[in-house]
């Protein structure tokens, strides 16, 4: 390195350690250890003359001005958070709501409000003529195809919610067993079910939907029994046999 | 100067850490920059918010100067296109009395600051970097887009700008014998 590759790079890193720098320095004989002193006494003026004094509590200020908007941030995110769980609950209220709106207006839940109404035909217990149960079906534009279960008791045309029925109730053994036939009511789905002391089954038949009902705690067979013998009757042996099928 | 609190996490640790260790050769690095106080302060306070937001990209230690450093500038720049867009100066570069408000405002360093004042942004910027942010030529060069080389000659022609400036001193310190 000469002596003016070394000046212009300490005119330009004056604190520089670069080896081939202190090499110079240290072995030149043209004064660039002169040159070398001077140019580190001119930093040490520019850098003291650079250090102005720094404003007081600058530090805190901008410690402040962070924990402030840092705050501010974490107030907006539980805003956000607290809005979105208000948001989820009102959805969750929302949709409680129509499922029980839904359930409401289910078949089973109808005809079981329908029940309190005639809560005394079960326990009726003399049984009626095949005429007066084919008349509750007339009533409902409706025959029977089939015939006629033993031991019905009652039998009456009302309505389950919106939908026109014929309301039958039938005593297999000593247990009264409700039927409630809704012509014309096409439903596809077999269901059962227990609600409000009662059990139940809902299943489609080719000219509407049957629901059968018993008090809580009534054998299953004379439910299955009910079930067989309202079904053979509404839709005749034919429909029977293919049913099994 | 104690902690804010004693139990806040790392990250707000490092950033007060940052804070203090730094804040004074940033506020002086955004004076020379801008020539004004109030600015200078206000690019600090803008320059550690937006460190505190990235202070993840922040590896290591001995990178925090040159990364504020680089942060500030281009607040500055931002702040200088706001102003020449929003605002008629008439003379912004005047620096305030209070910078100055010290017993070091008489002799020579007083006259090292009006020199300094006086040289252009091209030179004032990269001195001030490589003095107050300690820089170096390769560091500059990286963050203001520039070859070394011309850094190198920028870093020269200010000390040589500076030391013409400081007339019959310069030639006693700066001029070879």
């Amino acid at each position: 390195m000469n002596c003016l590759e070394f000046r212009r790079r300490i005119g330009a890193e004056p604190r520089s350690r670069a080896p081939e720098l202190l090499a110079h320095r240290d072995s030149c004989k043209d004064g660039c250890a002169a040159f070398w002193q001077r140019a580190q006494r001119f930093d040490d003026d520019l850098e003291a003359a650079l250090a102005i004094p720094v404003p007081e509590g600058l530090v805190e200020r901008v410690l402040l001005a962070q924990a402030t908007g840092e705050r501010r941030r974490q107030m907006g995110r539980r805003r956000a958070w607290m809005a979105m769980a208000a948001s989820v609950v009102i959805a969750f209220a929302g949709v409680g709501m129509m499922w029980r709106q839904s359930d409401l207006n289910s078949l089973p839940a109808l005809a079981v409000a329908h029940m309190p109404g005639e809560i005394d035909a079960l326990s009726l217990t003399r049984p009626m003529s095949d005429a007066q149960v084919e008349a509750g079906f007339v009533g409902r534009a409706t025959r029977l195809k089939g015939p006629m279960p033993a031991g019905v008791t009652y039998v009456r045309d009302c309505t389950v919610g919106p939908y026109p029925a014929v309301h039958l109730v039938t005593r297999v053994g000593d247990e009264p067993v409700v039927a409630l036939y809704m012509p014309g009511k096409m439903d596809t789905r077999f269901a059962t079910f227990e609600r409000d002391g009662w059990e139940g089954r809902q299943m489609p038949l080719p000219g509407g939907t049957l629901v059968v009902l018993a008090q809580r705690g009534a054998s299953r067979g004379a439910m299955d029994a009910a079930e067989r013998g309202w079904r053979a009757a509404i839709e005749g042996p034919a429909a029977q046999t293919v049913g099994q099928i | 100067m104690p902690p804010v609190h004693k139990d806040v996490n790392p990250k707000q640790r490092q950033y007060e850490a940052m804070v203090r260790a730094l804040s004074a050769d940033l506020y002086r690095f955004a004076f020379w920059l801008s020539r004004n106080e109030s600015v200078a302060q206000d690019l600090v306070q803008e320059t550690f918010l937006r460190a505190w937001k990235n202070l993840d990209s922040l590896r290591d230690a001995e990178s925090a100067k040159p990364w504020l450093i680089t942060i500030l500038r281009r607040e500055h720049a931002r702040l200088y296109e706001r102003k020449r867009l929003d605002t008629v100066e008439l003379d912004d570069t005047v620096p305030e009395e209070a910078a100055f408000a010290s017993p070091e405002r008489s002799g020579d360093a007083a006259q090292v600051r009006d020199a300094m004042l006086k040289l252009p942004d091209k030179y004032r910027e990269p001195l001030a970097m490589q003095v107050l942010g300690g820089m170096s030529c390769d560091e500059i060069a990286a963050a203001t887009d520039q070859q070394p080389g011309a850094v190198m000659t920028q870093l020269f022609r200010a000390r040589q700008r500076l030391k013409d400036l400081l007339g019959g001193r310069a030639a006693a310190e700066g001029g070879r014998k």
